[in-house]
């Protein structure tokens, strides 16, 4: 059974008793009423508040509380434009979060920049459309690289805003004795030969050996009886002891951010490399993590996360400062090693302590690859070789 | 014979045709009235179908109200009937 809304409504008045012949002459239900100074609350329904609100002109009357869809609606009603802002903006936070409004495809291949743009286009992926999640692209990514091994190596989409970023890589032909008829593999950097894998050339050095940067390690030429009998393209991999003379110098006074864990957030527009906050920052030194929320070309929404900081002090002892500075030379070189690459020895040749910092030489012996393809290019004309 | 106002008591059940005043301390309840003529601290006049009411009290104060009833609240000193 519907049951009518029961609100208490405020007239204000000083004649309580001529309100009330009123409001019984408009034939309106009295649930409850109370006078307090300069105005009547009366208890009734919804349907008669608005009977009052049409016969009662003279005075000012109002929704002194009410409940449920009533109290929403009325709520809504009074922050109309507020409400209307959050809707539209929440409308365009969609749209920002999830519509693609540029696809790019980092390639120089116009071809396989058609190409993409069409497979994707086929798999609901393109301009105008909705982005799918990481799931789906993953899915969609690997079904454009079944249907196109031939021509992609492989293939990324990501989302930077409102922008499909395609990264990919095209199928390339391997580097073979067809494109490079004549070729050595070098020594990269000065070292001692650890192991040595032919797959093609002369070797003209030995395991143990000592190379020197640019020192021939596999040769192209098959030479018989002092004469070139035949060119190849040398491959293998040289890997050899590469030695490295690490300087480092450590404070024992350590400056280090600690976060205090106080947060704002605020909004940036960026516009041409400048860029605007929408409210004042109230937090002195902070570090800003930013959400991108709507990006077209140059103009950018972002939300910026403020994380306050504060810098504090340490002193290190002089163990931890040496245990520092090894951990910093060694990191220094492991940046330079690639997979299958190691460190094989440290040892400080060299330590200095003063008051404020501590100086170290550390040796280190890697395990690297050493050998580089060294093309040897015959120049016909002049009679001269010319290795790239 | 005894008339049983047959057709009367049916149609009073049926619409509630009857109206009547049931006084509590402090409280008056009013069915029925047809019109309220006055209304003050000290006096509230209804009019009835046949009849009209004058009540008088302090502090009189209307509890609740429909078209049909009135409940009213406060420190009733007399009720005065006048059929017209």
């Amino acid at each position: 059974m519907y049951r009518e809304k029961i609100i208490w409504i405020k007239i204000e008045t000083n004649n309580y008793y001529k309100v009330l012949i009123k409001l019984n002459n408009i034939g309106v239900t009295l649930y409850d009423n109370e006078k307090i100074k300069d105005c009547i609350l009366i208890k009734t329904t919804y349907s008669d508040y608005k009977r009052i609100k049409r016969y009662l002109v003279s005075y000012k009357i109002s929704i002194y509380s009410s409940s449920g869809l009533e109290k929403t609606l009325g709520i809504l009603k009074k922050y109309e434009v507020f409400v209307v802002s959050i809707i539209i903006g929440i409308i365009i936070l969609f749209l920002a979060n999830n519509m693609i409004f540029k696809v790019e495809v980092k390639s120089s291949n116009k071809g396989i920049q058609e190409l993409l743009v069409r497979e994707l286009n086929q798999y609901g992926l393109g301009k105008m459309k909705l982005k799918k999640n990481h799931k789906k692209v993953e899915l969609i990514v690997n079904k454009i690289l079944d249907d196109n091994k031939d021509n992609l190596e492989w293939l990324e989409v990501k989302y930077e805003g409102l922008i499909m970023i395609v990264n990919v890589t095209e199928k390339t032909k391997t580097e073979n004795s067809e494109e490079y008829p004549r070729c050595n593999i070098v020594a990269s950097t000065d070292a001692k030969i650890t192991s040595l894998n032919i797959y093609r050339g002369v070797p003209l050095k030995e395991i143990n050996d000592y190379v020197l940067k640019g020192e021939v390690i596999l040769s192209g030429d098959i030479i018989h009886n002092e004469e070139i009998k035949n060119t190849v393209c040398a491959s293998g991999e040289i890997y050899g002891e590469v030695w490295y003379n690490v300087k480092v110098e450590i404070p024992f006074k350590e400056s280090y951010v600690k976060y205090t864990g106080k947060n704002r957030y605020n909004l940036s527009i960026e516009l041409d490399d400048n860029k605007y906050q929408i409210f004042r920052s109230r937090i002195m030194k902070m570090k800003e993590e930013k959400t991108n929320l709507y990006k077209l070309n140059d103009f950018e929404i972002n939300l910026v996360k403020e994380k306050e900081y504060i810098t504090e002090t340490k002193i290190l002892s002089e163990e931890e400062a040496y245990n520092k500075g090894i951990n910093k030379a060694l990191e220094k070189v492991n940046l330079t090693l690639e997979d299958n690459e190691e460190i094989l020895l440290k040892k400080v040749l060299k330590k200095d302590v003063n008051d404020s910092k501590i100086y170290l030489e550390i040796f280190i012996v890697t395990k690297e690859n050493i050998g580089v393809l060294q093309v040897v290019r015959e120049e016909v004309e002049n009679g001269v070789e010319s290795n790239t | 014979m005894k008339n049983l106002h047959f057709r009367d008591s049916f149609k009073n059940f049926l619409f509630d045709l009857e109206d009547f005043i049931t006084i509590y301390e402090n409280h008056l309840h009013v069915f029925n009235y047809q019109k309220l003529n006055n209304l003050s601290e000290t006096e509230i006049i209804l009019s009835f179908n046949k009849m009209k009411v004058i009540i008088s009290g302090v502090n009189l104060k209307i509890k609740q109200m429909t078209k049909q009833e009135l409940l009213i609240n406060g420190k009733i000193l007399k009720v005065e009937f006048s059929y017209v």
